[in-house]
C-alpha cells in the first residue's frame, strides 16, 4: 500500500491509509495514552482517554471534532496534536471520571502516611518470604538506617494500619529493625554507586537528613562530604536518643556502610566558626543544610537561670551517645517538663543516672500526651511520677541553686485546634514541689548561627521551597528539622531529604524538578469490609523486666527472635495496596494529567470481589469498562463468557449467566489477564 | 352512511374500544362501525367521524358510552340534529385545519388493516410508477429534487444516504427502518404505523429498490405492539397483492420484508446500536467509519432512514421532488411531524410545512397555553435537545434556525412547558432518562451523566453549591466532545440550554435556596393564612404525617418540620388558605 505521510506532536511519521493514528504514533516512539485499545482486537472506543485534534486534515482544515486516535486512519497530510489544551482539557476530564469511579487502594496506608513514602506492603511480603535481603533492598529505596529507625520510629504506618480495624495493627517497625539486623549480621546488601558525575556537593548536618540526602546523592554518583560539628555522625540519632533506646553500635554500623559507598564524613566542623556556608557554597555544585534543632526551647518561667535547671537535650547529649561520662543523681529530685518522647528519654535517662524521684510534670492528661504510649508505660514501670495537669510557674531557688518548682494546677477546658482538650488553669491552686534539677523538654528549636545568607521563617528557622527544598540561594536547600514548621521525628526529616536528593540531583543535571506529591486512588477506611479476616494477635517485643533495666543503658527491647513468628506477623498484612500499581495505566495517566483531586464525586459502582474465572479473581469496583476483557475472550480466546450487563451507569462486566460457581468456559489462558489495564483482574495467588 | 371510530393506541387507551362495541351495538348491525387510526387529536379521543349519506363529515369527541348512543340514534334516524351538541367544535377543528398533512396523509382517515382502503386513496401508485418508468438514478434524484432529509432528528439529506448506499459495492444490501421511537413524549411514528403502515412499505420498497436492497427490515419497539400487529398485517397484505416479494408486480425487483422488536434501549435508535442489536448483539454504538452505506447490518451496505422519512417518500414519487420542495424553507423542504404534548389546550399530532413559527404551532394549533397561564419554553427534539424559551417563540421551524438556539429540530417531540414548570427540575428529568439510557461503552457519557444527574440533583433538593453551574457546564462540553454517539453528544443540550436561558432559575436554587416556580419540593415551605383559615380542620385530616393542627373553627397552623410537602392541604382547602412557597 501507498506511503504516506503524517505529522504527530511536530514529528513526521510514514505509514499508510490502513494504519490507526494510535499505531502510527506508537510506531514512532509517540505515546498517546490510552486504556481500551489492544493489539490482539479491534478499536473499540470506549474511554476517550486517547482523544487526539486533527489540526488540518491535509486540506488545510481543522476537523472540528475531537477524534479517537485508536479508531481514526491516518490521512495523508493530517497534522495531530496529542495535547493540545483542548484535547488535554478532554482527557483530564475522561480521567476524572473514571478516577471518581473507580474504588480501590493504589497504595495501602502504611506507605501513604509513611513520611519517607516507604513501599511497607512489599518488605512484608519479602519478610513472610525470608527474604531479608530483599526487604532490607527495598526499605533502602528511601531510608539508608532502617535498623536505627525501626527501633526508634513513632510509626505512623502502625498508627494508620488497616489491620487494627481487625485486631491490632501490625509490627511494622520492629519488623523493619528486625529485617535490618539480619542483614546486618549476615549478607548484608550494598546497593550500587553510579559512576561518578564529578559533582561536588557539601552536606551540613550528619542526623538523619543529612545522612539521608548524602547517602542517595552518592549513589547517584556525586561527591558528598557531610560536615557535623559534633564528635561523630547521626545527630539526634547518637545525642538525643538513648542508647537504651537505640544502641550506638548499631548506628554505626549503618554509617559506616554510608561511608563505605564513599561518602566523606567529617566531623568536629562548625559551620560559622571553622567554615563558612559562602565557602562551602563557593566549593561545591550544591549545598544541602539539615542541621537540625537543638537548642531547647524556654518555658519563660522566673527561675529559669537557676542552676539545676537544664534543657532536655542539653540533658541527653553527652549521656545518650557514651561520650562523658554517666552523672550520678543519686539522692537527687528530678522535674521533667513536658509530655512528647523527648521527655520520656530525659526522665528514663534520670532514673538510669540514679535519681531518687523523677516527675513529668505535663499539663494535660495521661490521653493528651504526644509521646508514644510505649514510653510512657515503661517509664511508669521505671518509678517515673507523672503529675498530671500542672505546669510550671515559677523554679524557685536558693543561693542560685534550685530547690523547689511551683506548680499551676490546670483543668481540661474546650478541645483547641490540635482536637486535644486545652488545659485551663484553676485560679489560686498551686502545688510546691521540692527539686534539686529541672530538665525543660517542651520543644526544640534551630541555633541558626552561620546560617546568616539564607533567609528564615518568622519561627527562625530555614525557610525552604516545600516542593523543591530550596532556601533563598538558589544553590543552598535545606531539609529537617531545621526547616520551615521546625523539628518532628526523624523519619520525616528522612522522607524530606529523599526527596531533596533527586530535586538536587535534577537540579545538578540542569533543570530542577520539584518534589509532587503523586495522586493515588484510596478508599475511606469505613469503606472496608474486614469482616471475611480472621483474628490473629499481634507479635510481642520481649523487653527486659522494668527492675533490671533501668539499672543500665543498654537496650530495653530484646529483640523478637523466633523467625517464625516473624514471618507468621508479616504474613498479617491485608495487602490493601493495589498489586498492579506499578503497571496500571489508568493511575499512570492519571497522575499524568496533573488530577490532584476528582472534582466529580459522587456515587461509586462498587461490587465484591469475585471468583468465577479460572486463576483469576475479578474486583468490579476497580474495573472501569474498557471492555478488553470482554471483547479478548471472545474475539482472541474464542470463549466469549464474559459480557457487558445493564445500562448506563449501573453497566457491569459479568461473567455469562450471573452463575455462583467457576465458568465453566474459562480455560484459564489469562489473555483477559494480561490485557487489563487496571488491577481489576488479578492472579489468585494459592 | 360510514361510521368508524378512531383505533390508534391513544384512542383506545381512551376507551375507542367499548365505544365501538357500544355503537355496533346500539345501531342492531344495520350499519358496519368501521375503525381508523390515530387522527391526532388526543385531547379530543375517543373520537367517532360519522359520514352520512351526502357524504357530510359529523365529528363526535371526547365520545362516553351515553353519547355513543345517542350517535347511534342519530344515525339510525339519520336526524344528526341529535347529536350536534357532542360534534367537534369551531375551535377545535382548526387544529386540523391548519396542517398540512403529507407523511399523515391518510392517519385517521383510512382504514390502517385494509390494503384496499389505501389503494383506493392511490396507494403503491408511485410503487408501480417506480417499478414501471424510473431507474434508480431517477429515484434518487426525485428524492434530491424534493429536499427530503432524515426526520429522524439529524436532518441529513435521504437522497445523499441512498446515493452512497446504491454506489457501494455489494450484492447483499439492506433496507432499514428505524421505528425505535424513544424519546419521551414523542408517537408520530407510532401513529404512522399504527394508522397508514402501507405508507411506511411503499416508501421502503422505493427506498430498497433504489439501493438496490433484496431484504427491508423494520426496527420498531416492542412497547409499540399494536403498530407490530397493524404493520405485520400490512406486511401480508402487501405480499399477498404482489406488492412485497419475488419479482414485484412483474418488474423484477424482489424485496421481503421482516420486523425486528426492540427490547426497548434507547441508543438503539442510534444507527449503528440499531445495527448490533438486529444482529443480535448489545446495542452499542460502533465506530464511524465506516458508515452504515458502506459497512452496516452483517457488514453489507444498508440504509438506515426513519418512518417518517419513509412516510413522505409515495408522496414525493406522486407528486413529484419539487411539489415537496416548494414547501418549507431555503433550508428545510417540506413539512414535519410534531408530538406536541404539555401545558398546551390542545395537543396531539401536528404536521405543518418547514417555515411555520413555533408561535403558530404552539398558539395558532395548539391554542395556547392550558388555563391561559404563562407560557415559559418549549423543548423540542425530546431528551436530546433543547428548551427555546418565550423570547424566541417567533423562530421558524428549520433545521439551521432551531440549532442556533441551542435546541434542535429533532424527531418531532414538542414539550411545552408553562409558568409552573421549573427548569432545573426539567433539565434533571431529561438527563435522568439519558443517564439511564445511556449504553455504558463511552466513559464521558456513562459517568459524566451520571455526575451531571447528582449534581442536578443536588440543585433542586437545595444542596447546589457554589460552582455548580460551572461544574456542569464544563461536563456538558467534555460529554460533546467526548461521546461516540448522538446519545451522548447530545445528552447535555437539556441542561445547556436551560442554563443558558434560565440562568436564574438555577441561582436561585442555589443560593437562595428557592425554587422560582415552586416545583421542587425540597425548597418549599407550606403556610396558612390565619384571616383566611376557618379552622374547618379538613386539611389537617388529610395531611397524612399529621403535620398540621388547630382546635376546630380556630385557624390551624403547619409543623414544617413535620410536613412532607407532598401538597394534600392546599388540594383539599377549600377557602384557599393555603399556600406554598
Amino acid at each position: 500500500m501507498e506511503q504516506i505521510k503524517i505529522t504527530i506532536n511536530g514529528k513526521e511519521c510514514l505509514c499508510t491509509e490502513n494504519d490507526y493514528i494510535l499505531k502510527v504514533a506508537k510506531d514512532n516512539g509517540i505515546e498517546i495514552p490510552n486504556l481500551c485499545d489492544h493489539e490482539s482486537v479491534a478499536a473499540f472506543g470506549a474511554c476517550g482517554v486517547c482523544a487526539v485534534e486533527i489540526i488540518d486534515d491535509g486540506n488545510g482544515k481543522a476537523i472540528p471534532k475531537l477524534m479517537r486516535a485508536c479508531a481514526t486512519k491516518a490521512r495523508n497530510g493530517y497534522v495531530v496534536s496529542i495535547d493540545s489544551q483542548r484535547v488535554l482539557r478532554s482527557r483530564k476530564v475522561a480521567l476524572e471520571l473514571l478516577m471518581s469511579d473507580h474504588e480501590g487502594d493504589c497504595l495501602g496506608p502504611c506507605k501513604l502516611n509513611c513520611p519517607a513514602g516507604t513501599d511497607v506492603q512489599k518488605y512484608l511480603k519479602q519478610i513472610s518470604n525470608a527474604d531479608y535481603k530483599g526487604a532490607v533492598e527495598t526499605i533502602k529505596q528511601v531510608i539508608p538506617i532502617p535498623a536505627s529507625i525501626g527501633r526508634i520510629c513513632p510509626h505512623p504506618c502502625e498508627q494508620n494500619c488497616r489491620r487494627r480495624f481487625v485486631d491490632e495493627p501490625l509490627s511494622i517497625a520492629f519488623l523493619k529493625s528486625y529485617a535490618a539486623d539480619k542483614d546486618l549480621n549476615g549478607d548484608t546488601y550494598i546497593p550500587q554507586v553510579k559512576p561518578d558525575t564529578g559533582k561536588n556537593i557539601a552536606v551540613i548536618g550528619g542526623g538523619p537528613a543529612g545522612l539521608t540526602s548524602a547517602y542517595y546523592l552518592r549513589l547517584m554518583g556525586h561527591s558528598v562530604t557531610v560536615y557535623d560539628s559534633m564528635k561523630k555522625m547521626g545527630g539526634m540519632l547518637r545525642y538525643g536518643i538513648p542508647a537504651y533506646r537505640l544502641p550506638k553500635s548499631i548506628l554505626d554500623k549503618e554509617i559506616s556502610l554510608i561511608e563505605s559507598l564513599g561518602v566523606k564524613l567529617v566531623n568536629d566542623v562548625s559551620v560559622g566558626k571553622d567554615i563558612t556556608l559562602e565557602q562551602l557554597k563557593a566549593d561545591n555544585d550544591a549545598v544541602i543544610v539539615a542541621v537540625g534543632a537543638w537548642k531547647s526551647m524556654q518555658m519563660r518561667v522566673e527561675g529559669e537561670g537557676l542552676e539545676g535547671v537544664i534543657g532536655g537535650i542539653d540533658f541527653l547529649r553527652d549521656i545518650s551517645s557514651g561520650e562523658a561520662e554517666t552523672p550520678n543523681l543519686k539522692g537527687k529530685k528530678v522535674a521533667v517538663c513536658g509530655g512528647g518522647n523527648t521527655a520520656m528519654d530525659a526522665c528514663r535517662t534520670a532514673i538510669r543516672c540514679g535519681a531518687d524521684e523523677v516527675y513529668v510534670i505535663y499539663r494535660r492528661t495521661r490521653s493528651e500526651m504526644p509521646a508514644e504510649d510505649i514510653e510512657i508505660e515503661e517509664a511508669i514501670e521505671e518509678g517515673v511520677d507523672f503529675k498530671f495537669l500542672t505546669n510550671p510557674s515559677e523554679i524557685i531557688g536558693e543561693n542560685g541553686k534550685v530547690t523547689q518548682i511551683k506548680l499551676q494546677i490546670m483543668e481540661l477546658g474546650e478541645p483547641d485546634a490540635s482536637g486535644r482538650r486545652s488545659p485551663v488553669p484553676v485560679e489560686g491552686k498551686f502545688e510546691y514541689l521540692p527539686v534539686d534539677m529541672v530538665i525543660m523538654a517542651i520543644g526544640q528549636t534551630i541555633n541558626a548561627s552561620g546560617l546568616d545568607i539564607i533567609e528564615k521563617t518568622k519561627k527562625g528557622t530555614i525557610s525552604a521551597d516545600l516542593s523543591t527544598f530550596r532556601t533563598s540561594d538558589e544553590k543552598i536547600f535545606a531539609v529537617g528539622d531545621a526547616t520551615n514548621k521546625g523539628a518532628s521525628i526523624a523519619i520525616e526529616a528522612i522522607g524530606e531529604a529523599r526527596k531533596c536528593a533527586d530535586v538536587v540531583d535534577s537540579f545538578l543535571n540542569g533543570n530542577i524538578v520539584g518534589y509532587r506529591k503523586p495522586f493515588v486512588s484510596r478508599r475511606k477506611d469505613e469503606d472496608v469490609d474486614f469482616t471475611s479476616y480472621e483474628k490473629k494477635q499481634r507479635i510481642a517485643m520481649p523487653s527486659r523486666p522494668a527492675d533490671e533495666r533501668k539499672q543500665d543503658f543498654n537496650e530495653v527491647n530484646l529483640g523478637f527472635g523466633d523467625e517464625n513468628k516473624v514471618i507468621s506477623e508479616a504474613k498479617r498484612c491485608l495487602e490493601c495496596g493495589c498489586h498492579d500499581y506499578g503497571d496500571c495505566k489508568l493511575i499512570k495517566y492519571a497522575d499524568g494529567v496533573g488530577i490532584e483531586n476528582i472534582r466529580f464525586t459522587g456515587k461509586k459502582n462498587v461490587a465484591p470481589v469475585e471468583r468465577k474465572l479460572v486463576a483469576i479473581e475479578r474486583n468490579p469496583s476497580k474495573c472501569i469498562l474498557c471492555g478488553l476483557c470482554v471483547r479478548i475472550c471472545d474475539d482472541v480466546a474464542g470463549k466469549g463468557i464474559l459480557g457487558f450487563v445493564g445500562r448506563g451507569f449501573s453497566t457491569v462486566i459479568k461473567p455469562e449467566f450471573d452463575n455462583p460457581d467457576t465458568v465453566s468456559g474459562c480455560a484459564g489462558c489469562r489473555k483477559c489477564l494480561d490485557a487489563c489495564p487496571t488491577g481489576a483482574l488479578k492472579l489468585i495467588e494459592y | 352512511m360510514k361510521i368508524i371510530v378512531g383505533q390508534g393506541s391513544c384512542g383506545i387507551a381512551a376507551g375507542a374500544g367499548k365505544i365501538k362495541a357500544v355503537l355496533e351495538q346500539s345501531v342492531e348491525g344495520k350499519y358496519p362501525i368501521g375503525i381508523t387510526g390515530c387522527i391526532g387529536m388526543c385531547w379530543l379521543e375517543p373520537i367517532v367521524d360519522v359520514y352520512d349519506d351526502n357524504n357530510n363529515l359529523h365529528r363526535y369527541v371526547k365520545v362516553s358510552e351515553d353519547i355513543a348512543k345517542a350517535i347511534a340514534e342519530a344515525v339510525l334516524s339519520s336526524d344528526f340534529a341529535k347529536a350536534c351538541e357532542y360534534e367537534i367544535s369551531d375551535e377545535d377543528k382548526l387544529f386540523l385545519e391548519k396542517q398540512t398533512r403529507i407523511a399523515l396523509r391518510n392517519c385517521g382517515i383510512i382504514n390502517p388493516e385494509n390494503i384496499d382502503e389505501y389503494v383506493s386513496v392511490g396507494g403503491y401508485s408511485a410503487l408501480k410508477k417506480v417499478l414501471s418508468s424510473m431507474t434508480q438514478d431517477d429515484v434518487i434524484n426525485e428524492i434530491k429534487a424534493s429536499g427530503l432529509a432524515g426526520r429522524g432528528g439529524a436532518g441529513f439529506p435521504t437522497w445523499f444516504k441512498w446515493n452512497a448506499a446504491k454506489q457501494s459495492k455489494g450484492e447483499e444490501k439492506y433496507l432499514i427502518c428505524n421505528a425505535d421511537e424513544g424519546d419521551p413524549g414523542a408517537f408520530m411514528d407510532r401513529a404512522v404505523i399504527e394508522s397508514d403502515p402501507h405508507s411506511l412499505i411503499e416508501g421502503m420498497l422505493i427506498g430498497a429498490y433504489a439501493i438496490g436492497a433484496k431484504e427491508a427490515v423494520v426496527y420498531v419497539r416492542a412497547e409499540y405492539p399494536l403498530a407490530i400487529i397493524r404493520l405485520q398485517n400490512a406486511i401480508e397484505q402487501a405480499r399477498n397483492a404482489g406488492f412485497v416479494g419475488e419479482n414485484i408486480l412483474g418488474s423484477g425487483f424482489t424485496c421481503d420484508f421482516r420486523i425486528k422488536a426492540g427490547a426497548g434501549a434507547f441508543v438503539c435508535g442510534e444507527e449503528t446500536a440499531l445495527i448490533e442489536s438486529l444482529e443480535g448483539s448489545r446495542g452499542m454504538p460502533r465506530l464511524k467509519p465506516p458508515f452504515p452505506a458502506q459497512e452496516g447490518y452483517w457488514h453489507k451496505p444498508s440504509n438506515i432512514n426513519n418512518v417518517e422519512t419513509f412516510a413522505n417518500v409515495a408522496w414525493i414519487i406522486s407528486n413529484g421532488g419539487e411539489a415537496f420542495s416548494d414547501m418549507g424553507t431555503e433550508d428545510s423542504k417540506g413539512t414535519k411531524v410534531f408530538a406536541l404534548t404539555g401545558k398546551v389546550k390542545r395537543g396531539g399530532l401536528v404536521e405543518i410545512p418547514m417555515g411555520k413559527t413555533l408561535r403558530e404551532v404552539i398558539f395558532d394549533i395548539g391554542g395556547g397555553i392550558k388555563e391561559d397561564k404563562q407560557f415559559k419554553a418549549v423543548q423540542m427534539g425530546g431528551p436530546s435537545g433543547g428548551c427555546i424559551p418565550e423570547s424566541l417563540l417567533d423562530t421558524v421551524i428549520d433545521y439551521k434556525k432551531l440549532s442556533a438556539t441551542g435546541a434542535i429540530m429533532g424527531s418531532g417531540g414538542m414539550v411545552v412547558m408553562d409558568e409552573s414548570t421549573c427548569m432545573v427540575g426539567m433539565a434533571k428529568f431529561f438527563l435522568d432518562f439519558t443517564a439511564k439510557e445511556s449504553c455504558g461503552k463511552c466513559v464521558h457519557c456513562r459517568i459524566g451523566t451520571k455526575r451531571m444527574q447528582e449534581i442536578l440533583t443536588r440543585i433542586v433538593n437545595g444542596e447546589g453549591k457554589d460552582g455548580d453551574i460551572e461544574l456542569l457546564e464544563e461536563l456538558c462540553e467534555a460529554i460533546k466532545d467526548g461521546a461516540l454517539c448522538g446519545l451522548g453528544q447530545t445528552a447535555p443540550n437539556p441542561v445547556l440550554t436551560t442554563i443558558k436561558y434560565f440562568r436564574n432559575e438555577y441561582e436561585a436554587h442555589i443560593n437562595n435556596k428557592k425554587c422560582p416556580a415552586k416545583e421542587c419540593t425540597q425548597l418549599l415551605t407550606y403556610e396558612i393564612d390565619k384571616d383566611k383559615c376557618i379552622g374547618c380542620t379538613m386539611c389537617a385530616k388529610k395531611c397524612p404525617v399529621s403535620a398540621i393542627s388547630g382546635e376546630l373553627k380556630s385557624a390551624h397552623s403547619i409543623d414544617t418540620a413535620v410536613c412532607i410537602k407532598c401538597g394534600q392541604c392546599i388540594a383539599n382547602c377549600k377557602f384557599g388558605a393555603i399556600s406554598k412557597n
